[in-house]
């Protein structure tokens, strides 16, 4: 029992961070209906900026930190106005094709500013761990969990207090609507792109922090984790981001302990299939059915 | 139309024509919506009254001819700025954000007045007193007093309907379009938006009216434009309309058919 105590904590911690990349996916598709392939690599070359000043330039933690973060929102600039605000009056499918292209650019990139392949990433604080009765909390992960609350009591105060949170809220309900209201839609979902950006720069500090290297397979691997947990919790959907999100890291935590690491991407895959067959919206997400319905009721 | 002074117009139509793979939705009208006046659109379905309102509202551009508010063309503004431009509409079908509060719909649907630009800190933080005060009038004008936290979504359909009303005055136009604003209501909810409506002639803004509800558009309008296959049949004051031939025969097929 505490081996599955103990599981849980470490699967939420790095869930909280999983969570944060699938709330990126979610704040853009919401606004756009369209998904951001990119996403992920550009959390990658923005870590590469970081890494990129710590091994040359020997620079400090926080620094790294900034300037992940930093990279992160000016690559999501980049990937906004090339694979999206450009091409945004063509089909949702191009946007979806171009910016799996800027992915593999971004990933050589990556590869020419850094071409050992494999780099350090430093933590902010020392490793260590706070001991609790039978539990261990490692400080990695304690900063994690911590860094996610904090960003999530942010984004929800900015979505349901600011003026820009509710516009971008009122694009992702109704994009015309809220155009006749004056809102200006291109500069809603920029501000979005921007967001996201931010969010997903520091959930990818976190997550390499805690594994004190960075690939340029990080881009797959942050995609990948980021869609899974959107889709289980529902497209879209910002509650359903952050559960999709802790449900995947305790997924993954729990099969590595029991079954080992081999089958825990299949596990997770097997439960996203399986709560795609009983509820094809996400846990959290409307029915597409139920979408439907409402929409035709506005009608 | 020459003896008019220019720019005594709110809302001019000149010539304008919108077609779809060969209708002629509407076809070479021309009308002018005096300010401060309420004008009332009618027509069978399918006249082009729905049309004319998208193309007054940019939704779509034009076939031909110009759209002119106080005298300037619209071109092909898009939709958000022409209500920075002081129109602003609702919707026959209701579309409020329905995640958002009442207060929200408002807030977000907010105009700044000259002066009133708030930097950073309002726009992102909060509302001034002054808009705050602005806001909860309006909530009094649409009778929503009460219901200011409430989730749009959670409102009754009346009530949602006089949101949309509401939503459309926070946005401080010049020109309100009011889209068919009585489907669906019983008699005493049109005689209420009777009152809301004249309410807003009274605070001078010049309403655009499209109603099937003649009960409505017989009792506010100060003029009515007949519509029918995108042309414009007859206009005149609401008395002179109800009865002139060529409506009734537009409504009801001919003459005869009244007599029937």
């Amino acid at each position: 029992m505490v081996d599955f105590i103990q599981t849980t904590i470490d699967g939420l911690s790095i869930g909280s961070a999983y969570s944060l990349i699938a709330l990126g996916f979610t704040l853009v598709f919401g606004v756009m209906r369209r998904i951001n392939l990119s996403y992920g690599p550009s959390i990658m070359l923005g870590a590469f900026a970081g890494t990129w000043i710590f091994v040359t330039l020997d620079a400090q933690p926080w620094l790294v930190a900034a300037v992940t973060v930093a990279g992160t929102v000016a690559v999501g600039v980049y990937v906004e106005r090339v694979c999206f605000w450009a091409i945004r009056r063509d089909a949702a499918i191009a946007s979806m094709v171009s910016s799996f292209v800027i992915w593999m650019q971004l990933e050589e990139v990556a590869t020419i500013l850094l071409p050992g392949r494999t780099y350090p990433f430093p933590e902010l604080f020392r490793t260590g761990g706070v001991e609790i009765g039978p539990y261990f909390f490692r400080m990695e992960y304690v900063t994690t969990l911590t860094v996610a609350i904090l960003v999530l009591v942010m984004l929800r105060l900015l979505l349901f207090k600011t003026r820009f949170g509710l516009a971008l809220r009122a694009v992702s309900e109704n994009p015309a609507a809220a155009a006749y209201m004056g809102i200006r839609p291109g500069r809603v979902i920029f501000r979005a792109f921007v967001l996201a950006s931010l969010i997903g720069g520091i959930a990818g500090y976190l997550l390499l922090a805690a594994d004190q290297q960075v690939t340029p397979y990080f881009g797959l691997w942050a995609t990948f984790k980021g869609l899974i947990a959107m889709m289980l919790g529902g497209m879209g959907s910002i509650p359903g981001a952050v559960v999709g999100g802790l449900i995947l890291g305790v997924i993954e935590s729990q099969t590595q302990w029991y079954l080992g690491n081999a089958y825990k991407d299949l596990s997770s895959y097997l439960v996203l299939f399986m709560v795609l067959v009983l509820r094809p919206g996400g846990l959290l997400g409307q029915g597409i059915a139920e979408r439907e319905a409402q929409a035709f009721r506005r009608i | 139309m020459a003896s008019r002074m220019a720019g005594d117009a709110m809302l001019e139509l000149s010539e304008l024509s919108k077609h779809f793979d060969g209708i002629r939705a509407v076809d070479g009208l021309s009308l002018e919506v005096e300010r401060g006046e309420v004008f009332g659109l009618i027509g069978p379905n399918g006249s082009g009254k729905s049309t004319t309102v998208n193309l007054v509202c940019g939704v779509f551009p034009a076939t031909s001819g110009r759209v002119l508010l106080e005298g300037k063309d619209l071109g092909g503004l898009p939709p958000h700025r022409r209500l920075n431009a002081g129109i602003s509409r609702t919707f026959q079908n209701i579309r409020l954000f329905g995640e958002l509060t009442v207060w929200q719909n408002l807030w977000i649907a907010r105009r700044d007045a000259p002066g009133e630009e708030a930097g950073f800190m309002r726009n992102w933080f909060g509302s001034s007193a002054r808009i705050r005060e602005a806001i909860e009038e309006t909530l009094v004008f649409a009778g929503l007093a009460g219901r200011a936290n409430d989730l749009a979504r959670n409102l009754a359909f009346g009530e949602q309907r006089r949101l949309e009303l509401a939503r459309a005055v926070s946005a401080r136009p010049q020109l309100i379009l009011l889209d068919e604003p009585a489907a669906g209501m019983n008699r005493e909810e049109v005689e209420d938006l009777k009152q809301r409506i004249l309410a807003l002639k009274g605070s001078g803004i010049t309403v655009l009216l499209v109603e099937h509800v003649m009960e409505l558009v017989m009792g506010v309008t100060d003029r009515v434009a007949v519509l029918n296959f995108g042309k414009l049949i007859a206009l005149g004051a609401p008395g002179e309309i109800q009865g002139n031939m060529a409506v009734r025969e537009a409504y009801l097929g001919s003459p005869d058919a009244e007599a029937a």
